[in-house]
């Protein structure tokens, strides 16, 4: 099982030190990652993410220099772009297709993009290879959990994690900001899960410690670490030395 | 049993606007929102609790007042103003944000989040939340608070608690951010009390049904006052909750329909709130339209001497409106808006808001283009902008 999904910012604290960052990553074992595709208002990101995002762009990691950064990376985990769609919709589904194909992206996580609203987009990239991670959050009800797994179905175990895993988004609001997240609730939601589904889970938002972390290795499930790492990015400590005290 | 999809149409005209592009931890609370708004237009009680606190504590219907004066000095022959500047509070947005705290109450909920510009919404959710017991938590960027301090301090008073945003600009756009955050985090108690004909669906066409109680009414009176239709009808247009509620029920009439975009202090990007000319087709707080942005689709700063204008998505079915050509969009620049507040205040005794004055401004337009009757949306009061117009005008 993957034992951590890490979450960076692209561009913070800068483009040029993200492909050492990937590489460290992959050295040390983490198979998959998310990256983040700074957009000026990420209305699901807490103050960490949404600050980090501010300065990213500040230091001018618009969409194409990332992707051109991650462009012949093969030092790397495989990435999840995890965004917003405006700043994919400008660039369009076919010359996103074309930038995608030269990076380790493997899959796209567009948060405020329900399965329903750009058919024609999200079956382009898909077919392409670009498929889009689910989400679960704590007000989707079983009936609807199925249905958003089934229209965005698991590509099978001769896929990589990146492009099987659904997202289990730990509690409501947005990412990063709170204090601890109640872990017995998601349990709950995990067991129910896998009551019809056995294809691989993430959790995230609002996990930072090494318990929590435990906690739903325990589940069964992936912990996704975002914020916490993001911060510890922002006050320059070690990727590496980070990393290991969350992987367990 | 839980509805699993819209009943209502998401999309409008024929580039297929709007939409719901949210976050999942909102999808379901979008669609009981939609499921609770469909049940309560059809009850006959929610109705009629509505058209009576519309009637008694609203002050429903507002006049609509010739003003002979200022018509005679624009080359006008007549022209009628809508007067939303004399509802409780002081502006149309009252009429929709009573209209959904009652429909708040209706679905259970205790607790109500709402997002403000100019302070206008905010004061009327305050006041309806005061008035129908809820707890109420107003989101508002530093930069309107300061602009704006006297709406401030109302919605203190009416118990609500105003929490700045210090994102970005501080103006709506990182409030709607900060609305929708909250909204995440407390939707199983809270209901979002969005303010404009904006957001993801159901908000534009809900925020839409509530304020078209101004066109109608206006529609109505101008009849009874003139026995016709005015040539032109003409609103102020922000999100486009002031601009749909006057010129959607005037859509079947040969008549010209214009709204009036925030022109701000030039036509670069970044010194404007002109999103018609200025926009183009993107995703902001979850829904499609005309948006502001630069090139990699990060949305552009605003900017306007009017805080309700100053922002950078024109709501959808507005712009869908727009590019259809039903309706007109034109701007107004700030100090044609400056300008066009002392015209009424002289020739009518009226102060109108910022807001409203964008759409005073362009009258001079409507007689040059040789129409001669006109009825304008008085969408709000000018006390809120009084220190505005004191170091503008220099008075």
């Amino acid at each position: 099982m993957n034992r951590l999904l890490p979450f960076i910012m692209a561009g913070d604290p800068s483009l040029g030190s993200l492909p050492g960052l990937l590489a460290e990553a992959k050295a040390l074992g983490i198979e998959a990652m998310e990256i983040g595709l700074p957009h000026s208002d990420p209305i699901a990101d807490g103050p960490v993410l949404q600050a980090a995002a501010h300065r990213a762009i500040q230091r001018g990691a618009t969409p194409l220099r990332v992707l051109e950064t991650l462009a012949g990376l093969t030092e790397s985990p495989d990435l999840i772009l995890f965004t917003y769609l405006n700043p994919l919709l400008q660039i369009g589904a076919d010359r996103l297709v074309e930038l995608l194909r030269q990076t380790p992206v493997n899959a796209l996580l567009v948060v405020d993009l329900p399965d329903s609203e750009e058919p024609e987009f999200e079956a382009l990239l898909r077919s392409a290879g670009y498929p889009m991670i689910p989400l679960l959050s704590p007000t989707t009800d079983q009936e609807r959990a199925k249905g958003l797994l089934a229209r965005r179905p698991d590509p099978g175990p001769d896929h990589p994690f990146a492009q099987r895993f659904a997202y289990v988004v730990a509690r409501l609001g947005v990412t990063g900001t709170g204090g601890a997240t109640d872990l017995a609730p998601v349990r709950e939601r995990v067991a129910a899960l896998r009551s019809f589904t056995d294809r691989p889970l993430a959790v995230g938002f609002g996990l930072s410690d090494p318990a929590a972390m435990a906690e739903v290795r325990a589940m069964g499930a992936t912990p996704v670490i975002g914020s916490a790492l993001v911060e510890a990015m922002a006050r320059e400590e070690n990727l590496g030395a980070f990393l290991q005290s969350r992987m367990g | 049993m839980r509805t699993t999809e819209f009943q209502l149409p998401t999309r409008f005209g024929a580039g297929g606007l709007g939409g719901c592009y949210a976050p999942e931890t909102l999808m379901q609370p979008l669609l009981d929102l939609e499921d609770a708004f469909r049940k309560a237009l059809a009850d006959r009680s929610f109705q009629a609790e509505l058209k009576g606190e519309l009637r008694h504590f609203v002050g429903r219907p507002t006049p609509l007042t010739s003003a002979p004066r200022l018509a005679a000095r624009l080359g006008l022959q007549g022209l009628f103003l809508k007067r939303e500047d004399l509802t409780h509070t002081g502006a149309h947005k009252i009429n929709n944000a009573l209209a959904q705290a009652l429909l708040a109450r209706r679905m259970g909920k205790t607790q109500i989040i709402a997002e403000t510009g100019a302070g206008q919404h905010g004061v009327a959710a305050a006041a309806a939340c005061a008035r129908l017991g809820l707890k109420c938590t107003v989101y508002m960027g530093v930069t309107d608070m300061a602009r704006q301090a006297p709406n401030v301090a109302r919605m203190r008073l009416f118990g609500t608690e105003v929490v700045p945003v210090e994102a970005g600009q501080g103006t709506l756009k990182e409030a709607v951010n900060e609305a929708l955050r909250a909204w995440a985090a407390r939707c199983d108690k809270a209901h979002y009390i969005l303010g404009s004909a904006l957001g993801p669906h159901p908000f534009p066409t809900l925020v839409r049904t509530f304020q078209t109680v101004i066109g109608e009414e206006a529609r109505a009176q101008i009849l009874e006052q003139t026995g016709s239709l005015p040539d032109a009808v003409i609103a102020c247009a922000g999100g486009g909750s002031n601009g749909l509620g006057l010129l959607v029920p005037f859509l079947g009439d040969t008549l010209h329909r214009f709204a009036v975009e925030a022109g701000g202090h030039g036509p670069a990007l970044g010194e404007h709130a002109a999103r018609l000319d200025g926009g183009r087709m993107g995703v902001l707080h979850g829904c499609k339209t005309l948006l502001l942005q630069d090139q990699h689709g990060h949305t552009a700063e605003t900017a306007s001497i009017s805080a309700g204008l100053d922002y950078p998505a024109l709501g959808p079915e507005l712009a869908a409106l727009a590019l259809d050509e039903k309706i007109e969009v034109l701007r107004a620049s700030d100090d044609q808006a400056l300008e066009a507040a002392t015209w009424l205040c002289q020739s009518e005794g009226i102060l109108p808001a910022l807001e409203s004055s964008h759409a005073l401004a362009l009258l001079p337009e409507l007689a040059k283009r040789g129409f001669s009757t006109a009825l304008l949306g008085l969408s709000g009061r000018g006390d809120k902008d009084l220190s505005t117009y004191q170091s503008k005008l220099g008075i």
